[in-house]
């Protein structure tokens, strides 16, 4: 049966914000009722997880006295849809449900109409209740369907059907579940990170290197070049998109698109950005025209007048919105028509914005809006939907496009800083006199990104847009009273972002207040209600205080200069007013809140917060109870914690470490006061109360330190550094140190005695050594005799047992961890190994005839393992560790040819290695072998054990551990008789000592060096990294007897050992750790919180891989950072341990200053008593300017 | 370099075919199509994406699919009961424990896996174990709500 029920209106240009050249007069569908009874009711605003969706539909069933289930809303479809402007300053309950609310009434009365031809009735006799239709004595009984099925009604709007009086209402004003949570839990909402679309394929865009700036001469005008060549052939590559500063690139798979964009070359002209370091100062030097808002009474001649003067400024910085998931779309362009699946604010805007960039009609473009993540005014939602129509319309296939958390973070439209100046004070009755307020906020709403980039809008001279006004008008009644805003052009990228300016005008209004009546010497509530004409707002304000029950102060906040914790209790009021001045009032809004300050860290802590609201009459208490909370906690973050920061390159926060955002355990329990006015008409909830948070936690921490704060956030080292200047410094306890391990017994020695250049000294004297480094005169052969090449081996030629041992040879020996390419073929070589005298690369040591050992006869083979010389003759490297190779017996070294000579021949050509001099002299090398090598076989040393000697043997020779782990004198040979296994380096990172003279707070045993070397990771240690992870991952092949010995063996070199139990020792040193990060609370301290800790804190047994510990891990006690800022640099994309996360490169994410800030907290913490990390800020500079090591 | 792999995902057997580094994320989201696990930073940092790797809280942007191989069971949001009655989700749909919603897969999945190895815990435990669980719309009070009831604690008056 077919039948529909609809209510339209006629479209309105959109207004304001919202408005844009692309009004098209239409029909807009309010109210459908199909023939199966579904309501479905059409807003253009959307559902930002407010729980608009539950309420919009609240609404309509009580006019139509339906049930809620039966009404269904359609958000922010452009096609569908009115266009109701963007989805901001709350108001969707407030103004966009008044067409809904009065469609639905008159969809009731049609029904009813319906129901009364149908039976014979007068309307007055019908009545509908729970979505059913029904006289009084039972005799009939209808639904939806049975009334619309066979109707064709489609009405316009009638302005004049009453709606329903508040006395009447049976579901407003009641609590109801939201309608999207259920699908939300179980994840069957689908989001629009979650659309799919047949044949889509994922983008991904490379933004500028002005990172967050969308104004100024060079937007859309900085790329030079493209090298389209430096990915050409990596998978799944569909097409790399340019259009002025756009760069996109499109794959098959995600992680393809990821890789691709991030390994193509662009080159940019250099940029000169604005400096934001000082947003401040920056604020204070942006132009600005003055828009006087209020003039009451005269402020200027006031002034002079006052008795106590006190002029104030208030500073509020950038701060984010800081979406969990990062913006997200997926478009199709097909035929001059495009599709847009978004979660975007304000779709009809985006629409408008699209067709611009595309050059199309706006009804060309649809705009599909599905939930997203949370965004909290103008994030990148709509940019990305720019960003993927025009990657779908270059590969004309769906594109999806998620943008990274960097692009996130330095890209969406930050909430402005703020400046806000108050001159004024008291007369001498301690009334306020004057009050001359100037509000600074530089904004231009961020047109859309792709817009710019492009070039199809010009970025040259920024838009100024007038939002700085947003209760900006003071809440109390002073005398003599001029409010003027200072509109500006944005500095970064800037945008709407709940309160906008409101939040922080309010910070000043009610910070002043405070000060005022502590200057007064009146109780801070009472001196605002003497203040406050509005009965509803004081009202309010009195049943918050009473609520928190507040004590009446009238003496200055006396606090104890001695007590490590200060707590105290403020309060604020606002009334958020939104939109285009004068405004629209939203909610009135009071806290109470109460804080804690630690003195030693500096942190604060809001430890209450009673916070009371009047909306008006409220459609879904609970659903705004939820608002409040949600707003409450938000803006407590943002006082206490937020602020973007800036440096040379733009956006420094480009992650949560720099931009941290409140964690479970900060949060306080709210108690909320919710004021009922049915008889009101509703109000936009929940940001209101948001607006007079900064100023309450600042009164509260005025009352608890007698410290005033007028710059937001109140970050712990601002806060200490503040309160040790007014109340002198508080010490902090002494740590007591970690007891030094002792030593117990002799280590080892080697097995093997290395030559020693002293020996040949003491042997043949000055002129024998002059006589060998010269070469020539020696009788040693600079260029050894070739060897005859020999055919290629062929299958069948060894015995597969032996091929099987060499494998392991091969594994103790690593030989594919230096010779394979990262990504590249095994054994294939072509490795790059960094070396003090220049850059080696290894060889091919696959069997192909042409470029590796195909010609390879095994006496060339061993020859080369043992004395350093290569098939032809000429002289290796000892970066290649014949040295230690040779000490491998004939057996294995038989295996290891076999082994080799089995591979898949790959034919690759390696780069010729390019060393220094006199390194790059081959023949140099014949008197280094004199010098320094010693090619006699391995020889156990029988007063050790067999284990030890099998360690010895395999760790000696083949697995070669003091290659890296021994330091080598000035000629690059190894150290072995003075300081064997004392440390060395190894492709730019440090090869930790493994002897006695290892920093590792426990010693290694060898049930620890088992751990790490057959699983990667020893619970007592750490991850095997750096170079060490693949050394790990290549001894997987190894039997477990031999890595048992090898443990064995480097164990015998660390005797050192604590007094107490191993078990005790780690947790003294964790709990020294602990001790240390309890007392720290700076930068460094929320990096490491926000963006390390979740993997490295910890080790709950609900928590998966392994959870390296800091404080035990070598590297943070290390003589020097670099390896804590090499793996911070450049991550563990490949973990050794079998179950452990990898570890992203911090590269592009944090800047110097940042790993400066955390690898100091690390030292300062987690390695108690060592000294600071000298010239830190230069070393970590030195070590991103090396190339990946 | 591609490889064929076999996962075992919410009791069944897959196999996919991607690179080993391939986050598994991606896979569970691109290759199995599934929506619970969200990409929130790629950084292991806000737990968006989190999943149980036999059964503990793991953060699949930060696994590699060769390591999630090696596990027996891999469960995600979608997997966690059949009909969306584990004591973890029926909780959240109680406190009505979501603005957005987005941050919620994590928080229901580390509370699952939380409960299973602490099934007594306090409200700090609570908080401590959802401490590195970032909720940006300030839902803390109703998860915490959320994550009392399955813990079988009482919840705070402001919520009921």
């Amino acid at each position: 049966m077919k039948g529909m029920l609809q209510i339209f209106q006629q479209a309105v240009p959109a207004k304001g914000l919202s408005s844009r050249n692309n009004f098209v007069p239409r029909e807009e569908t309010l109210l459908e009722i199909a023939a199966d009874g579904q309501v479905r009711g059409f807003c253009g605003h959307v559902d930002l997880g407010t729980g608009i969706a539950t309420s919009l539909a609240q609404i309509m069933a009580e006019e139509l006295d339906a049930e809620p289930a039966q009404v269904q809303m359609v958000l922010g479809h452009t096609d569908q849809t009115p266009d109701q402007g963007a989805t901001i300053a709350s108001e969707s309950i407030q103004v966009t449900a008044r067409p809904l609310r009065r469609a639905a009434a008159q969809a009731r009365l049609i029904l009813l109409q319906r129901a009364a031809e149908l039976t014979k009735l007068r309307v007055d006799e019908l009545d509908i209740r729970n979505g059913r239709i029904s006289t009084a004595d039972g005799s009939v009984d209808l639904g939806f369907s049975d009334l619309v099925s066979g109707l064709s009604v489609r009405c316009e709007l009638d302005a004049k059907t009453p709606v329903k009086p508040v006395s009447r209402y049976r579901l407003v004003g009641q609590d109801l579940p939201r309608v999207d949570i259920p699908d939300k839990v179980t994840g069957r909402a689908v989001y629009v990170h979650d659309v799919r679309v047949p044949d889509m394929v994922h983008g991904r865009v490379i933004r500028p290197p002005y990172g967050g700036y969308d104004h100024g001469p060079f937007v859309g005008r900085t790329l030079l070049s493209v090298d389209r060549q430096s990915v050409a052939g990596m998978p799944g590559l569909l097409d790399i998109v340019v259009l002025g500063d756009f760069v996109g690139v499109v794959a098959e798979r995600e992680e393809q698109a990821a890789a691709i964009a991030a390994a193509l070359h662009l080159t940019w002209a250099p940029v000169a950005l604005p400096n934001l370091s000082d947003p401040l100062e920056a604020l204070k030097a942006n132009p600005y025209t003055e828009r006087v808002v209020l003039d009451r009474g005269d402020a200027q001649a006031a002034l002079p007048e006052l008795s106590q003067r006190l002029d104030r400024e208030y500073f509020w910085p950038y701060q984010m919105h800081g979406s969990i998931g990062p913006s997200c779309s997926v478009a199709h362009w097909q035929e001059g028509k495009l599709k847009v699946w978004s979660g975007t604010q304000n779709p009809h805007m985006l629409q408008a914005d699209l067709a611009l960039l595309m050059g199309l009609e706006p009804t060309c473009v649809s705009v599909i809006r599905h939930e997203a993540a949370g965004c909290y005014g103008r994030n990148c939602a709509d940019d990305v939907g720019g960003d993927a129509a025009l990657l779908s319309r270059a590969v004309g296939r769906p594109v999806r496009v998620q943008l990274s958390r960097e692009q996130e973070h330095v890209w969406e439209p930050k909430g402005a800083a703020q400046l806000v100046s108050i001159r004024g004070g008291l007369d001498e009755a301690g009334q306020p006199l004057a009050y001359d307020l100037h509000t600074s906020y530089p904004s231009n709403v961020s047109p859309l990104l792709a817009l710019v980039l492009t070039g199809a809008v010009p970025a040259a001279v920024p838009q100024v847009a007038q939002m700085g006004d947003r209760t900006s008008v003071p809440p109390y009644a002073y005398q003599n009273a001029r409010i003027t805003v200072r509109d500006m052009p944005p500095m970064a990228r800037a945008s709407w972002f709940r309160g906008v300016s409101a939040l922080p005008n309010s910070f000043a209004h009610d910070s002043y207040i405070d000060e005022l009546a502590a200057a007064a010497g009146v109780d801070p509530l009472e001196y605002r209600l003497r203040y406050l004409p509005d009965e509803r707002a004081a009202t309010l304000l009195k049943a918050t205080a009473a609520k928190a029950d507040w004590q009446p102060r009238v003496t200055l906040p006396q606090p104890d200069a001695r007590a490590r914790v200060l707590a105290g209790r403020g309060l604020a009021y606002a009334q958020y007013v939104h939109g285009t001045f004068p405004g629209v009032p939203a909610a009135w809004a009071a806290w109470v809140a109460d804080v804690e300050v630690d003195r030693l860290t500096g942190v604060v802590t809001v430890t209450r917060a009673v916070v009371g609201q009047d909306a008006g009459l409220m459609i879904n208490p609970a659903g705004v109870r939820h608002q409040l909370h949600g707003n409450v906690v938000q803006s407590i973050s943002r006082a206490l914690k937020e602020q973007v920061t800036f440096d040379t390159e733009g956006v420094e926060s480009r992650e949560w470490g720099g931009y941290p955002i409140i964690t479970f355990p900060e949060v306080p329990w709210i108690d909320s006061v919710l004021v009922n006015q049915p008889e009101q008409p509703p109000l936009g909830a929940g940001e209101s109360t948001s607006v007079p948070s900064a100023a309450a936690i600042a009164n509260a921490l005025y009352a608890a330190t007698g410290v005033r704060f007028r710059d937001a956030p109140f970050t712990p080292e601002k806060v200490k550094a503040r309160l040790d200047e007014a109340l002198g410094p508080l010490q902090p306890p002494v740590p007591t140190a970690l007891a030094a391990l002792a030593t117990f017994g002799q280590p080892a020695s080697p097995a093997a005695k290395q030559r020693n250049w002293k020996t040949i000294l003491r042997a043949g004297g000055l002129a024998g050594l002059f006589a060998v480094v010269g070469g020539g005169l020696s009788s040693l052969l600079p260029w050894r005799v070739a060897i005859a090449p020999v055919p290629p081996p062929v299958p069948g030629m060894f015995s597969q047992s032996v091929i099987d041992r060499g494998a392991q040879v091969a594994a103790a020996g690593d030989c594919a961890v230096c010779h394979t390419v990262p990504g590249g073929i095994e054994n294939a070589g072509g490795f790059g190994l960094k070396t003090p005298f220049g850059t080696i690369y290894t060889t091919n040591l696959t069997p192909d005839p042409e470029t590796g050992l195909g010609h390879w006869s095994y006496t060339a083979f061993a020859r080369a393992m043992r004395e350093g010389v290569s098939r032809d003759g000429h002289h290796l490297y000892p970066a290649f560790p014949y040295t230690s190779f040779a000490r491998i017996n004939d057996t294995d070294m038989q295996a290891l040819y076999a082994y080799l000579m089995s591979q898949q021949p790959v034919r690759q050509e390696v780069p010729s290695s390019r060393l220094t001099f006199p390194y790059n002299i081959r023949a140099f090398m014949a008197g280094w072998n004199t010098l320094f090598h010693s090619s006699a076989p391995f020889t156990p040393d029988l007063a050790r054990s067999a284990l030890w000697n099998r360690g010895a043997y395999l760790a000696e020779g083949a697995g070669h551990c003091s290659g890296c782990h021994t330091p080598r004198n000035a000629l690059g040979a190894e150290r072995w008789r003075s300081a064997y296994l004392a440390g060395g380096e190894a492709e730019g990172w440090n090869a930790p000592a493994l002897s006695n003279l290892s920093v590792s707070p426990l010693p290694w045993s060898e049930q620890d060096l088992y751990a790490y070397l057959r699983t990667g990771f020893s619970p007592n240690h750490g991850p095997a990294g750096g170079p060490m992870a693949p050394v790990v991952h290549a001894m997987q092949a190894l039997p477990d007897e031999d890595v048992q010995a090898i443990a064995h063996y480097i164990a015998s070199f660390d005797t050192r050992q604590p007094t107490e139990p191993v078990l005790a020792r780690r947790q003294a040193v964790l709990a020294a750790a602990a001790t240390q990060q309890a007392l720290d609370a700076g930068e460094g301290a929320r990096i490491y919180n926000t963006a390390c800790a979740a993997c490295h804190e910890g080790e709950g047994a609900h928590l998966y891989g392994a959870r390296p510990q800091l404080a035990l891990n070598s590297n943070v006690w290390a003589k020097t950072p670099d390896n804590v800022v090499n793996v911070l640099l450049n991550g563990a994309p490949d973990p050794a341990h079998g179950s452990a996360n990898t570890m992203p490169a911090y590269r592009d994410l944090l800047s110097d200053r940042q790993i400066v800030e955390v690898v100091s907290y690390l030292r300062r913490t987690m390695a108690p008593g060592e000294k600071p990390w000298p010239n830190l800020p230069e070393r970590v500079a030195a070590l991103r300017a090396l190339a990946h090591p | 370099m591609v490889a064929s792999v076999f996962l075992n995902v919410n009791g069944r057997r897959h196999e996919v075919v991607a690179s080993p580094a391939t986050p598994l994320l991606n896979i569970l989201r691109n290759d199995l199509g599934l929506n619970g696990p969200k990409f929130g930073c790629g950084l292991g940092a806000c737990g968006a994406c989190t999943v149980l790797l036999d059964g503990q809280a793991a953060r699949s942007c930060s696994v590699r699919l060769d390591t999630a191989a090696r596990c027996a069971n891999i469960v995600t949001l979608e997997g966690l009961s059949a009909d969306g009655k584990d004591p973890v989700q029926l909780a959240f749909v109680k406190a009505q424990a979501a603005q957005c919603g987005y941050c919620l897969n994590g928080m229901v999945m580390t509370l699952r896996a939380f409960l299973d190895a602490v099934p007594n815990p306090d409200e700090r435990g609570l908080r401590e174990a959802l401490k590195y669980n970032f909720c940006r719309c300030g839902t803390h009070m109703e998860i915490l709500c959320a994550a009392k009831i399955a813990a079988g604690l009482k919840p705070e008056t402001d919520l009921t």
